[in-house]
């Protein structure tokens, strides 16, 4: 027998290949990877956002027990308050519940959350693409389904450890505090379920982005633009009285769906507004999923 | 037996722009295939649909008998890749790149990879953003290695390798074929290319034009001919010159040209002349490639 043939005989038949693995699986390879890439950036967001409501929580309900004391609150100051925080009438609402409810609806804590969000969910595929580490990373054996669960599962473990320094925040802040000028941290929770699904859709819709288009600039813009946008809609009439009649455009706001102060207030889950949130993350979250396992990736 | 890589018919278009048509490629297992041709003609676009980045236009392509968009995930398991411009993760050490792509493969790779390491002299500890291009590349191709891939695909994997390193990695690649592994090499460095491999294809403007074992691919070019004639003998009548001898340059002391056909007849013919001297040639594959780049395929069917 040729030296070939007996490499070809102890070789023997080519091993089989492995079976297809199931498609609803995480790569935990992946989400180490991804967890890496945005650890700094969401432990430097987390503590600035737990500094920043921490300050608020100290600070909110002492000023809103200050103008309620005084009843003086000016009818444009009311109207935008409202706005914020979602509702037509805030009578009765204590100090504190007035005071967290402004905090946890600051543009500050809105423009951080967003920020976390949009720079982790533009990563993929548009940060890849730029960098040009996504040939690498697509020739891993990973579908890009499960790159694609991966990321996100790895995103959502970044967002608690984002929202757990908020509520932290919050909490040594109410510290500092009056008794009477503390929320009630139960409700509080309620709040931050719905504050979540606000992050998570504006971090959908950077997501969308960042898989239809492979410049990450583009992402990030079209998820700046269309959430100014959606929170400029909730705004809009309390600037001037002819533009009143976009009140009926408030349903196209994210904030329309964010009231703090009934959930702190009451403690009641707002299942429409959860429902509507969850519903627009999961429909995006579907869409960038089957865009990206669809498009053609290139670098060059 | 079913090719390790099967290419029928491809097509992949970019909207108005060319990007490969019509290729056809079946690579034997166990085989060093070279992948020829210069920036632009197509090899990058051919390796992007086998690796399932790109959609085929038309046509189809199967690796280990996988379909490379459908099956992809299944067939990157038996894949090595090594991109044209690798670009990494700065954050990673080779240590870290190695622990990170064992738990995403699912395979120990560390052992194989500091193995790979030694051979290629990559110290592992490095971290990607220090490393140098050459140092980036040796990297790479550990990490496209390390979990033993039955097929390899490598895009102008020697870029930026030293030549004592593309030396390394050459005997790597020989070794790697004597395994059974199949080696799908694409370069515009002709030197290695036939150093290297058995076989190879040219692609040009998104064509095959030719895919065929590098000595037949040789013999299909002919003999480069030049024969000088004494000064003071009347040279013979190029009209009388064998069939296969096809003359670019004919003087009273000198002809050159390309020579196809049976040597004994060109030998017959220059022994009943008196002649001065004769050079009669294989041309290099530098020389081979030159021709079937300068010759426009409508003229002659992309044969040179």
């Amino acid at each position: 027998m040729s030296e070939a043939n007996n490499t070809a005989a102890s070789a023997g038949a080519p091993p089989e290949l492995p079976p297809a693995p199931l498609p609803f699986l995480l790569n935990l390879g992946l989400v180490q990877r991804a967890l890496r890439e945005i650890f700094w950036v969401t432990v430097t967001l987390s503590l600035l956002l737990g500094s920043v409501s921490g300050l608020l929580a100290w600070a909110m309900p002492r000023i809103q027990d200050r103008m309620l004391r005084r009843n003086r609150v000016p009818g444009f100051v009311r109207e935008l308050r409202n706005s914020l925080l979602g509702i037509d009438n805030s009578m009765g609402a204590s100090p504190a519940d007035l005071g967290i409810a402004i905090a946890w609806s600051h543009p500050i804590i809105i423009a951080l959350i967003a920020a976390h969000s949009i720079i982790v969910c533009t990563r993929i595929l548009a940060a890849e693409v730029e960098r040009g580490t996504v040939d690498v990373l697509l020739a891993l054996p990973v579908s890009r389904l499960r790159l694609f669960l991966s990321e996100t599962f790895a995103w959502f473990m970044s967002a608690v450890l984002l929202f757990a320094g908020m509520y932290a925040g919050t909490f040594v802040g109410s510290r500092f505090v009056a008794e009477n000028l503390r929320p009630d941290f139960v409700n509080l929770l309620v709040v931050l379920a719905n504050l979540v699904l606000v992050y998570t859709c504006i971090g959908m819709i950077a997501m969308v982005g960042a898989v239809v288009w492979d410049r990450r600039v583009r992402a990030v813009l079209a998820a700046i633009i269309i959430t100014v946008l959606s929170v400029l809609v909730n705004f809009l009439h309390t600037l001037d009285d002819s533009l009143e009649f976009t009140k009926q455009f408030r349903f196209l706001s994210i904030l329309d769906y964010y009231r703090p102060i009934d959930a702190l207030m009451s403690g009641n889950w707002p299942w429409r507004n959860l429902s509507v949130l969850a519903g627009v993350t999961l429909g995006l979250w579907i869409i960038a999923a089957a865009w990206l396992s669809r498009r053609d990736v290139t670098t060059t | 037996m079913t090719p390790a890589i099967e290419i029928r018919q491809l097509t992949r278009v970019y909207g108005s722009r060319r990007g490969i048509q019509d290729v056809n490629l079946a690579i034997p297992a166990g085989s060093l295939y070279g992948f020829l041709g210069p920036n632009g003609a197509g090899k990058t676009t051919t390796i992007r649909v086998l690796l399932g980045f790109l959609r085929a236009t038309a046509g189809s392509a199967r690796v280990l008998g996988l379909d490379c968009w459908r099956e992809s995930e299944r067939l990157k398991a038996e894949v090595g890749a090594i991109p044209g411009d690798l670009r990494l993760w700065g954050w990673l050490t080779g240590d870290s790149a190695l622990r990170l792509f064992s738990r995403i493969r699912r395979r120990d790779l560390v052992r194989r990879g500091e193995w790979l390491a030694e051979v290629l002299e990559l110290d592992l500890s490095v971290p990607v953003h220090k490393m140098s291009r050459g140092m980036r590349q040796k990297l790479g191709l550990i990490l496209s290695m390390a979990h033993r891939p039955r097929v390899l695909i490598l895009d102008e994997p020697t870029t930026a390798l030293d030549p004592l390193m593309q030396d390394h990695l050459r005997r790597l690649l020989r070794d790697e074929a004597r395994a059974g592994t199949t080696v799908f090499f694409s370069s515009h460095t002709l030197a290695e290319v036939e150093d290297l491999c058995e076989r190879v294809a040219i692609v040009r403007q998104g064509r095959i034009i030719a895919d065929d074992t590098l000595a037949t691919l040789k013999a299909q070019a002919g003999h480069d001919v030049e024969v000088l004639w004494p000064a003071d003998v009347e040279p013979p009548d190029p009209a009388r010159a064998p069939a296969g001898l096809k003359l670019s340059f004919a003087t009273r002391e000198k002809w050159t040209g390309k020579f196809s056909g049976a040597l004994s007849e060109l030998m017959s013919f220059l022994a009943a002349h008196p002649i001065a001297d004769v050079r009669v040639a294989r041309p290099d594959l530098e020389t081979l490639f030159m021709q079937y780049y300068r010759d426009e395929p409508e003229q002659n069917g992309g044969r040179p």
